[in-house]
């Protein structure tokens, strides 16, 4: 998953596209990983969907925290988020994980980065989520596409609000 | 199926309606631009769904002689309102169409629900309505 433009991180010498996508694959496997350890249920399918909306939402807490000045901007979108993965886990039928990954993006973007270099990481991010989004949708059972719809397209207006 | 269809042509409908009254109230040029680029899309999508319904060998029903407007459009202020609460009535109206619809057909309403909730994103920026988004475009309520 390729989520932001390559800008050069100075301290650690990675892009921040490269830690952005690790964060969230390593987010992503993680909860895969717990899942198949600790119970014989499969992996929903908007499993996936979950981990992203709440990976995005602690990156876009952690970037208000770092540029507090973005808070304005940013807040709704992350409520938004949650408000996604919360729906999602009554859809799933499990219980929203409320802990931040340590891997979460944001924690990269707070290394220095400039208001606009997170916007645009953000843009990219959620063009990414929301075409994640749209292939949930087309894939899903028509009792959940109303929902997956609804959250695909709140990513692809997210993208909007941050030009 | 039909019925879903039939509510979002109603919308669709209602939206080019709508934005012709939008149209003469906007002055900036890109505004009046957008609207019209809006109208077209609603014309479009109109003529999709008049497809589909046409291809269920079905009838949409007669279209309403005229349309009551929510408020009075006297100024650029409320012609924004205006588009914003037709895009949101157009996003509504297409929801309930991806639970009868599969593959590209539910890529199409996807499409037509997201641009809608996107291009009422944009009016809410130009008539500086906040928040911008909301968590569940076309979630009535």
């Amino acid at each position: 998953m390729v989520l932001t433009g390559a800008v050069r991180m100075s301290e650690v010498g990675h892009t921040r596209r490269w830690v952005l996508g690790a964060g969230l694959m390593l987010t992503g496997g993680l909860a895969g990983c717990g899942s198949d350890a600790d119970s014989p249920t499969p992996v929903d399918a908007l499993q996936p969907l979950l981990d992203e909306a709440l990976t995005l939402a602690i990156a876009y807490d952690r970037a208000i925290l770092s540029l507090p000045d973005l808070a304005t901007r940013l807040s709704p979108l992350a409520a938004d988020h949650r408000a996604h993965a919360a729906e999602l886990a009554t859809l799933i039928g499990r219980t929203t994980p409320t802990s931040a990954s340590a891997s979460s993006p944001a924690s990269a973007m707070s290394a220095g980065a400039t208001a606009d270099e997170v916007i645009a990481a953000f843009q990219t991010a959620e063009q990414s989520a929301a075409k994640n989004a749209v292939a949930a949708c087309r894939a899903t059972t028509a009792l959940r596409a109303g929902t997956v719809g609804s959250i695909a397209a709140c990513r692809a207006t997210h993208v909007e609000a941050l030009r | 199926m039909t019925e879903a269809l039939a509510a979002a042509l109603a919308a669709e409908e209602a939206a080019i309606y709508a934005y012709g009254l939008i149209g003469v109230r906007l002055t900036a040029r890109a505004e009046v631009t957008a609207a019209r680029a809006a109208e077209l899309e609603h014309r479009e999508r109109r003529d999709w769904l008049i497809n589909q319904i046409a291809a269920l060998k079905s009838s949409s029903g007669p279209l309403p002689a005229g349309y009551t407007l929510p408020f009075p459009v006297t100024d650029r202020d409320s012609a924004l309102d205006l588009a914003i609460k037709i895009e949101d009535g157009v996003a509504q109206s297409w929801r309930p169409v991806l639970g009868v619809t599969e593959n590209d057909d539910r890529t199409t309403a996807l499409a037509a629900l997201t641009d809608a909730a996107v291009r009422a994103v944009r009016w809410r920026r130009l008539n500086a309505v906040a928040p911008l988004t909301m968590a569940f475009p076309g979630r009535a309520g």
